[in-house]
């Protein structure tokens, strides 16, 4: 006891600032400790929820089988699915399990099609799993609204639609996602009318997302996308240039002609991307013939388009850029010369000095 | 000088590493909660990310894998497997050798039905000429695989060989020996495609570390704990290294360095800025201050991402003697980069970059050995003269260590939450025995091996990489 108070006595006499520093390592050391608690609960708790993840899993994924095979051949439901029902109810007041039902239910949906397919949805309904996925749509977090969202389009909900639509211009970009993903694996090419309304950019990964899902369907009828084509949101536009390309709408063409004076440059360049792969000539002269105008990358884009469609029409305008300072241009250049007129090519061959043109023709020539 | 004036130089001393260590301990705590709140928000935005949806999209853009290499040959077959085994579809790898001097070349020749192609090489960074050529296989299987045989100049010189070679957008730049993981490329590429303000220019991957992992045909199947203390160490380091620092950094948009064992970049980026700089042991920083500056300079908004899951997996080293000559190089790379771009520091035209990035990276890691050197010596005099007051340094001794502790556990807990790359029971124990004896085991020899550093950069000009002997990862499991 007299240690301890000698202790004190001692700290009371040490100038303010060791007394802060030893307060503050006081409070390192107990912080310490404290971390070290939670971390070893933490490691057990996650050790458990595996353990017991994986038992709840395989115990509801029977269950799951056995509600697939135990229908009986009129409308309506059996008894033993009847029963699967009733112990599925319970199992979801807990959050927990919830979870691990939703993901057992997921899990075998991505694994059947056809009418079994529908039996996931509809025990997802008859549980009333869907009520809590409505619920996490009216949650002030995002994730919680994403996450709600994406149960809605895996397991198919229609009658939701509504609801969800509310959310296409969420300023989390993660919650409009979900939304178009909803929409277009719900609703296949009518899905894509949020285009109309969209206002927010669709991001190249949403694209991409999209039109994955999109070629997944059986009815590859696409709407008329000229809309899109026309639309103020640039990022819809680029999304309508890769639709045009994909789904070969020649019936297009003509907006992209007018497009290639669009203010934005990435555009620009993408509809001379796509009107090289059309092949088009109407663009190759106009594009011909303010060559000079252009930036680098259209100037790019144009050369891969005339490397498409070149004609004999068009060696005085290739004659003039096989010096062009880019490389790509020079040899896709030296490239149609050689094809339009082999005397040519190789006199410029026998008369160039210049190492890096050497190299260009050797390489041609090979 | 008489003794008021010794004293008030003195005072003034302390004051200076007070106000040191007290600014080096609130930009941790900053660096802290900032990366805490990033990390939650990484691992939000990606439980509903559906990977597999864009996985087999071959409308996704391009990417080159450019991997140089300089006597590898001993693991070469083993690693060129691994990195052709990755799930995106859109991609191929470019295998530079870089001048070997062993039998590298041959052994891929014959491992991957190899043969000398016509390529045309558009030369837009400078680099040491071909020497055998291009070559591609014969064999479908290894379709994606293109090897570049050339002139020794460097790891900068065959990074730089594989920019000019590679026909895609993306390049993603590794340590050959590196382990991806299969879907690395996908959630290293996701940033650029889904920013829509600013521009990617470059995305930085975590590198976590192999020694005692199960590795089996180029895949990673078991994450083991290692049983040195040097490598258990440097688990701890790269972890507060990566899952807080960089986290953080990443958040500020001022991430100044991305490993040069795995980054993404937009190619034609690089190539504006001229590429790998080949004259500095550091390229792998210098690219991305340079890159960044480069983009302040022609007032476009762009975005160094990072990316936090452990998606590429590499040896480090297991004894001293390669640590100290890894970390002494890196201490010269920072030095290098560092002055190189001296203009930046505390200039308000680079905004954060020269205001904040910048001068972080002068005080706490490069003059941060310096710094720690002075006071080590300014102790020891005090110590001979015996006017140590104890007392005092005690405290400020068991501040920095709880300290340094608390810090460790913060990155570990990050790890816990999100990664969980240490399952294993019994594991959590052996990461907190470290967590309490990496202060002794690994900081004096990172301090000796950048005083080290900032020797050879003064006196030593000739030194450049030094060696690093490799196990190899297909043997890392053996050595557990």
């Amino acid at each position: 006891m007299n240690d301890f108070q000698y202790l004190i006595d001692y700290f009371k006499e040490y100038p303010i600032l060791i007394k802060m520093v030893w307060i503050f390592s006081g409070v390192l050391f107990v912080g310490i400790i404290v971390l070290i608690i939670i971390l070893k609960y933490l490691r057990s708790r996650l050790r458990i929820n595996g353990k017991l993840n994986k038992t709840y899993k395989e115990k509801y994924e029977s269950l799951l089988i056995n509600y697939l095979y135990s229908g009986t051949e009129e409308e309506g439901i059996s008894p033993d699915q009847q029963s699967v029902i009733n112990q599925l109810e319970i199992c979801i007041k807990d959050k927990f399990k919830r979870k691990i039902v939703i993901s057992s239910l997921v899990k075998l949906r991505n694994e059947i099609s056809g009418e079994v397919a529908n039996s996931i949805k509809n025990l997802y309904l008859q549980v009333g799993l869907n009520n809590f996925a409505l619920e996490k749509l009216k949650n002030k977090k995002w994730n919680i609204i994403a996450q709600g969202i994406k149960e809605f389009s895996e397991f198919q909900i229609e009658e939701i639609q509504n609801e969800v639509l509310k959310h296409l211009n969420h300023q989390r970009k993660e919650v409009r996602d979900e939304v178009q993903l909803y929409l277009v694996k719900l609703f296949n090419f009518e899905g894509l009318k949020f285009l109309n309304e969209l206002k927010m950019p669709l991001s190249e990964w949403d694209q991409i997302q999209l039109l994955e899902v999109l070629q997944r369907f059986k009815n590859q009828e696409i709407p008329d996308i000229t809309p899109w084509l026309k639309s103020s949101n640039d990022s819809v536009v680029l999304f309508a240039l890769k639709l045009s390309q994909i789904y070969n709408k020649f019936d297009v063409i003509e907006t992209l002609i007018k497009l290639l004076n669009h203010k934005n440059k990435i555009v620009r360049v993408r509809v001379i991307e796509t009107l090289s792969y059309f092949q088009d000539i109407e663009a190759k002269i106009i594009l011909k013939n303010k060559f000079d105008n252009l930036s680098l990358e259209e100037q790019i884009a144009f050369f891969k388009l005339l490397e498409n469609s070149f004609e004999n029409t068009d060696q005085k305008f290739l004659l003039k850029h096989i010096y062009h300072q880019n490389f790509e241009i020079k040899k896709t250049a030296l490239k149609i010369l050689k094809i339009l007129d082999t005397e040519k090519f190789n006199s410029l061959k026998d008369t160039s000095e210049d190492p890096s043109f050497v190299k260009i023709f050797n390489f041609i020539e090979n | 000088m008489d003794t008021s004036t010794l004293n008030i130089i003195i005072r003034i001393l302390h004051y200076v590493f007070f106000f040191y260590a007290f600014l080096a301990i609130s930009s941790y705590i900053i660096l802290s909660i900032i990366s805490t709140f990033e990390i939650i928000e990484y691992v939000k935005k990606n439980s509903f990310v559906d990977y597999k949806e864009i996985l087999s999209s071959t409308i996704s853009p391009s990417i080159s894998i450019i991997a140089p290499a300089y006597n590898e040959s001993l693991n070469i077959v083993e690693n060129v497997r691994s990195l052709l085994s990755n799930h995106y579809v859109n991609y191929d790898v470019i295998i530079v050798n870089d001048g070997s001097k062993d039998d590298s070349l041959e052994k891929l020749i014959k491992a991957y039905d190899l043969v000398p192609i016509n390529y045309l090489v558009n030369e837009q960074i400078y680099t040491q000429p071909l020497r055998e050529g291009v070559f591609k296989s014969t064999n479908p299987a290894f379709d994606k695989l293109l090897v570049v045989d050339k002139e020794n100049g460097g790891k900068a010189d065959a990074l730089n060989m594989g920019l000019n070679i590679s026909n895609s957008k993306y390049v993603a730049c590794i340590d050959v020996d590196c382990l991806l993981l299969e879907d690395a490329l996908l959630k290293m590429i996701k940033p650029f495609l889904e920013v829509t303000d600013v521009k990617v220019i470059a995305t930085g991957g975590v590198i976590r570390i192999a020694n005692s992992c199960l590795i089996k045909d180029g895949k990673l199947l078991d994450v083991n704990l290692p049983k040195k203390l040097l490598e258990k160490s440097q688990i701890i380091e790269y972890l507060r290294s990566f899952l807080i620092g960089r986290m953080a950094w990443s958040r500020l948009n001022g991430l100044l360095v991305i490993s040069g064992a795995f980054g993404l970049f937009d190619k034609k980026t690089a190539i504006d800025v001229g590429g790998y700089d080949t004259n500095t042991v550091g390229e792998d920083m210098e690219i991305i201050v340079r890159m960044r500056r480069y983009m302040q300079d022609i007032g476009e908004k762009y975005k160094v991402a990072y990316i936090p899951d452990p998606l590429c997996w590499t040896e480090a080293p297991d004894n001293y003697k390669i640590f100290i000559s890894q970390r002494n190089r890196w201490t010269r790379g920072t030095i290098e980069t560092l002055r190189k771009h001296r203009k930046l520091a505390f200039n308000p035209k680079y905004k954060s970059l020269g205001l904040l990035s910048y001068p972080y990276w002068l005080i706490f890691e490069r003059l941060a050995p310096i710094i720690e050197v002075i006071g080590i010596v300014y102790f020891i005099i005090l110590m001979i003269l015996k006017e140590v007051k104890w007392e005092y340094a005690l405290a400020f001794f068991m501040l920095a260590y709880l300290f340094t502790v608390l810090f460790t556990i913060v990155a570990i807990f990050s790890e816990e939450l999100t990664f969980n790359q240490y399952k294993k029971k019994g594991t959590g124990f052996r990461l907190l025995v470290t967590t309490v004896l990496e202060p002794f085991i690994l900081h004096p020899f990172i301090l000796y091996a950048a005083i080290r550093g900032n020797i050879d950069y003064y006196f030593n000009k000739d030194k450049k990489w030094g060696a690093m002997t490799r196990k190899g990862m297909g043997n890392i499991n053996k050595i557990k």
